[in-house]
């Protein structure tokens, strides 16, 4: 799907500067009637979904002059339907996306300023990183929502019977987690099983661990560095798998799904996976299957992770403009964001909230580790790489699984990823 | 030997059935497994619990009835449109000679090299002009333009496989044009009116990314929308609800292959008294 975004995005600018004089605002009210605003949502889960509902219907009742109507929309192809949307001028006032997704948006103007309707409050509540991954040119264009981070999950008797001290504090090295699985990896079984199909966006977002940037600057003008911050984990993983042997061969070919099958059969004593993954391992997991999710992973550099959040941003056409903002800053409040991000099992993009959700889940299997490690989150300069979905696709996704296949070597790796940016930002 | 062969071909023809069929069983067995055995490295084509949550689930959870309704609307009024269209476009297609006909094959070719994402923002402009944007009069529309170059073309090879002598013949008898097609033409071309109005309805009912961009309520979803909210953000799939949703999703078009299978066999049949 998303190798088509390229030609989905050609194609559609270029009919658009001939046809956006034809557009027209999202909302569909006028007159003197209430104003009617539109939400495009993609929340999935059935919890999140309720949530939603609630939040939605609290603003309602509390503002029965701006009335919000949730558009219920799914996340598969939803890039492809917001950049028609957008060019035709038929976008929804609130669009519910990722930080990655919508920043070209952005870029080609589609999207409000709401650096005005920021509160200095809400500003100072939300880390500087996620704040920065949702700034572009200088205007702060969607509020964060919801968060994941990558993190350990481990099979807590497989560990104590390796004699292995589990891991507590407030983060743990990957030299640690090295260790761990060296020490785990006996009688068949393996240390650690890590789904890396698609291995780039792990790569990416940990890369900041080992002070990894990958890009430097913006748009098509941002350059790629892949130096020895960038190689660190790569090289981590393929020491890990081919000199201590200790992943499981196959899950390096796997979805990080599939690899969570091998965890919950012992096959595999850790695991590293989305956060959002303790809610599925607190249900599908065997019965009497002893889980811990370990202390967020620190490289040379320390526990940093590359944030992409859920977002809400505002349609620049909207014709109530501020009224959807202020929507959108009721949504991010505190107790929403708890609710929200509870449901869906992720992090929230605020301290207060995370703050709210800790103390209400303290002790709740994986919610310290999980909600500890949304402290490590910060920029990720990926997320304005102009063309970092073709990159990611086209170049960084074949490289990386040449070399954990070892069919090229680290300066082999390095250069794919530098000329196939070099090739794909021209 | 001899007595080897049938056995031998029944044995293929078995095979045959089970390799075309053993997705389609795989997708039963998983729309009844509990979510930790699809995660289990377990693998078994019977389920060691069965499940049913997924199916209410699935038809709970995103409006699954109302979509495959929306569906099932679109379809069958696209592949009538397409039907109607393209029956007497075929024929003359099929008949004309010269300079006409050779225009109107090149463009019914030229038609189907165009992406459609280079067409789907002015589309989307037209029909919200005609106030057809998120509607599925709108949507038929979009089938029925989008299906006719193939359902022509499809046709067009049926009538030019029917003998003009057998309409020279009906013509020397003393019938009129209308009569010749009517009692000639028409039942010899039926299976292949059937052939089409099956490919017709198919590619309206998978249909995805017009359905996606020109439906903007979820009211008028149709079926490929819905089973897409299956699959969230981050990766995560309902992989028991998505079958369960598949299954059901399945079963008008078994319905209507099995109406349409029997008329298929009824007009090869009454071609073949005619002939």
């Amino acid at each position: 799907m998303k190798t088509r975004r390229t030609l989905v995005a050609g194609a559609l600018a270029a009919v658009g500067l001939l046809l956006t004089a034809c557009g027209g605002g999202g909302s569909g009210d006028s007159g003197d009637g209430p104003v009617s605003l539109t939400f495009q949502s993609l929340s999935d889960q059935p919890a999140a979904i309720a949530a939603t509902q609630k939040i939605v219907g609290d603003w309602n009742k509390a503002h029965p002059g701006v009335q919000v109507k949730i558009v219920q929309a799914g996340w598969d192809g939803v890039y492809d339907k917001l950049i028609t949307q957008f060019n035709a001028g038929s976008a929804p006032d609130i669009v519910h996306y990722e930080a990655a997704g919508i920043a070209p948006f952005a870029t080609d103007g589609f999207l409000a300023d709401l650096t005005p309707y920021l509160s200095a409050e809400k500003r100072a509540d939300i880390p500087k990183g996620v704040l920065d991954s949702v700034t572009v040119e200088g205007k702060v264009i969607a509020q964060p929502t919801e968060l994941q981070s990558y993190v350990v999950f481990a099979n807590k008797t497989q560990l104590q019977q390796a004699g292995v001290t589990i891991p507590t504090g407030a983060s743990m090295t990957w030299d640690q987690l090295r260790e761990i699985a060296k020490a785990t990896t006996k009688d068949g079984k393996f240390g650690l099983g890590w789904g890396l199909s698609s291995p780039t966006a792990a790569f990416v977002a940990l890369a900041p661990g080992f002070g990894g940037k990958y890009f430097e600057g913006t748009g098509n003008d941002a350059k790629l560095t892949a130096g020895p911050g960038e190689q660190a984990l790569p090289q981590l993983v393929d020491a890990m798998a081919h000199q201590d042997h200790s992943i499981l061969p196959v899950t390096l070919t796997q979805s990080g799904t599939k690899a969570l099958a091998p965890f919950y059969a012992g096959q595999t004593a850790m695991t590293v996976q989305g956060s959002y993954q303790a809610a599925n391992i607190a249900k599908d997991a065997p019965k009497g299957f002893d889980w811990v999710v370990l202390p967020p992973l620190a490289g040379s550099a320390g526990p940093a992770q590359a944030a992409n959040p859920q977002t809400l941003s505002v349609n620049k056409d909207s014709a109530h403009v501020k009224e959807a903002a202020e929507f959108v800053d009721f949504f991010t409040g505190t107790e929403n964001l708890a609710a929200i991000n509870e449901a869906d099992a992720l992090i929230p993009p605020t301290t207060s909230a995370r703050q709210a959700l800790a103390a209400k889940l303290a002790g709740k299997n994986g919610w310290d580790a999980i909600l500890a490690s949304g402290e490590h989150l910060t920029s990720a300069p990926y997320l304005f790489a102009g063309k970092y979905a073709q990159w990611k696709d086209t170049v960084a996704t074949p490289a990386y699984q040449q070399f954990l296949a070892q069919k090229i070597d680290a300066a082999g790796l390095a250069k794919q990823l530098e000329d196939g940016w070099k090739n794909v930002s021209k | 030997m001899r007595v080897l062969v049938r056995p031998a071909q029944y044995a293929a023809l078995a095979l045959y059935i089970l390799f075309l069929g053993f997705p389609l069983l795989w997708l039963v067995s998983a729309s009844v497994k509990s979510s930790g055995e699809l995660n289990s490295l377990t693998v078994s084509l019977l389920p060691g619990e069965w499940h049913w949550d997924n199916y209410t689930e699935a038809l709970n959870k995103q409006g699954l009835v109302r979509s495959a309704a929306n569906s099932l609307v679109v379809a069958l009024a696209s592949t009538a449109l397409s039907v109607v269209i393209a029956v007497p476009a075929a024929y003359v297609l099929a008949r004309l000679k010269g300079k006409v006909r050779a225009a109107g094959v090149g463009w019914i070719l030229v038609s189907q090299v165009f992406p459609v994402v280079l067409i789907i923002l002015p589309l989307f402009l037209i029909l919200r002009t005609l106030g057809l944007a998120d509607n599925l009069a709108g949507l038929t529309l979009v089938h029925t333009t989008y299906m006719l170059p193939f359902a022509l073309w499809m046709l067009q090879g049926y009538v030019a496989a029917i003998p003009v002598e057998l309409e020279e013949a009906g013509a020397m008898d003393g019938a009129s044009r209308l009569t010749v097609l009517r009692t000639i033409v028409f039942p010899l071309l039926a299976p292949g009116v059937v052939a089409t109005a099956m490919f017709s309805f198919v590619s309206s009912w998978n249909e995805f990314f017009f359905a996606l961009v020109l439906l903007q309520s979820p009211e008028n979803y149709t079926l490929p929308i819905t089973l897409t909210m299956f699959i969230g953000g981050e990766g995560k799939v309902a992989l028991g609800p998505l079958a369960a949703g598949a299954v059901l999703a399945a079963i008008p078009s078994i319905v209507f292959f099995g109406i349409l299978r029997k008329k298929l066999t009824g007009g090869l049949m009454a071609g073949a008294v005619k002939g």
